[in-house]
């Protein structure tokens, strides 16, 4: 049905935009293939193909975003989702070297059947000025706050942060760069009632859905339509008869630095400390998934480091080659390690993770072409998060202007 | 009617639409395209169109000749890219000389830090997205 809806909207949408004069349109294709969709010990292969359409166009000083999206995931299919996203955003100069920036924005993502809890709206609202204090220094402030709402209420929350940085390039064509940053989310009702009946297993033990191997958790059945949230692993919600809410807060620090050689040749090197200085995780566990936004991992959800190095060569024919590598070590407060029966460990949550990542990209007149290809070994100590696996991604992102924008064309 | 004529005379409607909206000029000449390289000297954010907004743009000085160009970008470059001072560039656009003046280049091609960035296509339209609110969303491994 969602297909074929799809089929209907998409060309009614595309000749909309193409129709509008001033703005562009992006259509993007991404093919996936993952041999462990839910990133855990007991791996879960899936094809995803990906589908988008966005539509920028210009009044004045403003400039109005919007975007589609359709995700189809082949096997589990329960996670295939459509999300729409509209957006406004603002360009205020204040004198020729610094300038405001403003957006704000809307966004709506819908997941079919077991993993309906993830559906989701939410607002965002984002500020930044940015000056440039001499020639080769640029200071840049920026905040940003969202609120989303999900359909398993579990979910809801508020968050905000706040980054600083500034940076100072030297003929050497060397750049540093500092950036300090502080965050803060806030779940609004992430625990669930205590049971009338004391639990005599604290953990109640499912089986995920399409025999993907077992999981550890259990929905809320509350929110929109009593929509349960089983996960694709072990996700683990907390009793609280108080209820409330509850809020995780951090600060980071990171350091960059980037050296150009020659004209082909770009390399970077950072690295980022982070502190949760408030709060904690409300959630017993944790998940990702691949391609999925999981509202229970993050980057509030984490402390710890992370070292990342990459290289960029610019090649003949317009072909560009992106490589890099990360080490993170991230233990995640709140969020207590289990064996695989389910029995706490009585340590928290901490993954070290290598991270390899390379792409590949032909740009021609007007569309390009990429292949990204990842591999990822993540140690953990919770032993259901130990896990290797391989991803694989490529497509196509073709741009068509529809006639005068900025007056320059 | 069946929602599939009732579609296809809705197409048909917005494309004679849009083909009666088409510019008669542009601004972007493709016969007067150039190719400079060389150091940025001056960074500057101000208004170039009427009811646009503010554009980024770049004093270039071109190593082979010494000569001056203001390289007009775009809006959302001046927060979407850190461009320093003294940062070589490789630039492609298309050139716009008055007496007097400093010559501007409107840049269709622009390469810094081994990147090249395609800001309008071969015929001069425009490719740029908007500014830090489309950088963000989910991070997926490949992605850039």
């Amino acid at each position: 049905m969602m297909i074929w809806k799809m089929r209907l909207i998409v060309p009614v949408l595309l000749i909309a935009a193409v129709s509008v004069q001033g703005g562009t349109v992006y259509l993007s294709f991404n093919q996936h293939s993952t041999r462990n969709l839910f990133q855990t010990r007991d791996p879960v292969a899936d094809q995803i193909s990906s589908f988008s359409l966005s539509f920028d166009q210009d009044f004045a000083a403003f400039s109005f975003l919007s975007n589609l999206e359709y995700s189809a995931f082949r096997d589990i299919s329960g996670l295939s989702f459509f999300a729409a996203g509209i957006g406004l955003d603002y360009l205020k100069a204040a004198g020729k070297k610094s300038a405001f920036y403003f957006a704000g924005g809307g966004t709506g993502a819908f997941y079919r059947q077991e993993y309906g809890a993830f559906s989701s709206l939410s607002a965002n609202l984002l500020g930044a000025f940015k000056s440039y204090l001499a020639p080769s220094s640029i200071l840049k402030l920026q905040w940003q706050g969202a609120y989303a709402v999900y359909k398993d209420s579990l979910f809801d929350h508020w968050s905000q942060s706040a980054s600083l940085s500034v940076d100072k390039y030297f003929q050497t064509r060397t750049t540093f760069k500092a950036d300090a940053e502080w965050g803060y989310k806030y779940f609004l009702h992430p625990f669930l009632p205590e049971p009338v009946e004391p639990l005599t297993e604290p953990v109640a033990t499912i089986a995920a859905p399409n025999g993907m191997g077992m999981g550890t958790g259990t929905g809320s059945g509350q929110g929109w339509g009593d929509q349960q949230y089983q996960g694709g692993n072990g996700f683990l919600p907390r009793y609280s008869s108080e209820g409330g809410g509850a809020g995780i807060g951090h600060v980071s620090l990171s350091l960059l630095a980037a050296q150009g050689i020659g004209d082909a040749v770009g390399l970077s090197a950072s690295a980022v400390q982070q502190w949760i200085v408030t709060g904690g995780n409300p959630f017993l566990s944790i998940e990702e998934f691949y391609l999925v936004q999981n509202p229970s991992a993050d980057s509030f959800s984490w402390e710890g480091r992370q070292f990342t190095g990459r290289i960029t060569l610019n090649l003949p024919w317009s072909v560009e080659l992106k490589a890099g590598y990360t080490y993170s070590d991230k233990t995640y407060p709140g969020v207590e390690s289990m064996s695989l029966e389910g029995v706490p460990l009585g340590i928290v949550r901490n993954d070290l993770r290598h991270l390899f990542e390379a792409r590949l990209e032909k740009n021609f007149r007007r569309v390009s072409l990429f292949l990204a290809y990842s591999w990822v070994d993540n140690r953990s100590s919770d032993p259901l998060f130990v896990w290797k696996s391989h991803f694989l991604m490529g497509g196509f992102e073709w741009n068509l202007p529809t006639g005068r924008k900025g007056g320059a064309s | 009617m069946s929602n599939k004529a009732v579609v296809l005379r809705f197409l048909a409607v917005l494309v004679a639409g849009a083909a009666a909206a088409q510019p008669g000029g542009q601004f972007y000449n493709v016969d007067k395209e150039v190719r400079i390289e060389g150091p940025v000297r001056e960074i500057i954010l101000e208004p170039r169109y009427k009811g646009t907004a503010p554009f980024l743009v770049l004093g270039v000085e071109d190593s082979a000749s010494a000569k001056r160009y203001n390289v007009e970008v775009s809006p959302s470059w001046f927060f979407g890219q850190d461009i320093h001072g003294g940062e070589k560039v490789k630039v492609v656009g298309s050139l716009s000389e008055t007496p007097r003046s400093v010559p501007t280049i409107i840049a269709r091609e622009l390469q810094l830090r081994g990147e090249t960035f395609k800001l309008r296509d071969k015929r001069g339209f425009p490719n740029w997205q908007g500014g830090p609110q489309r950088k963000r969303g989910i991070r997926r491994f490949g992605s850039s």
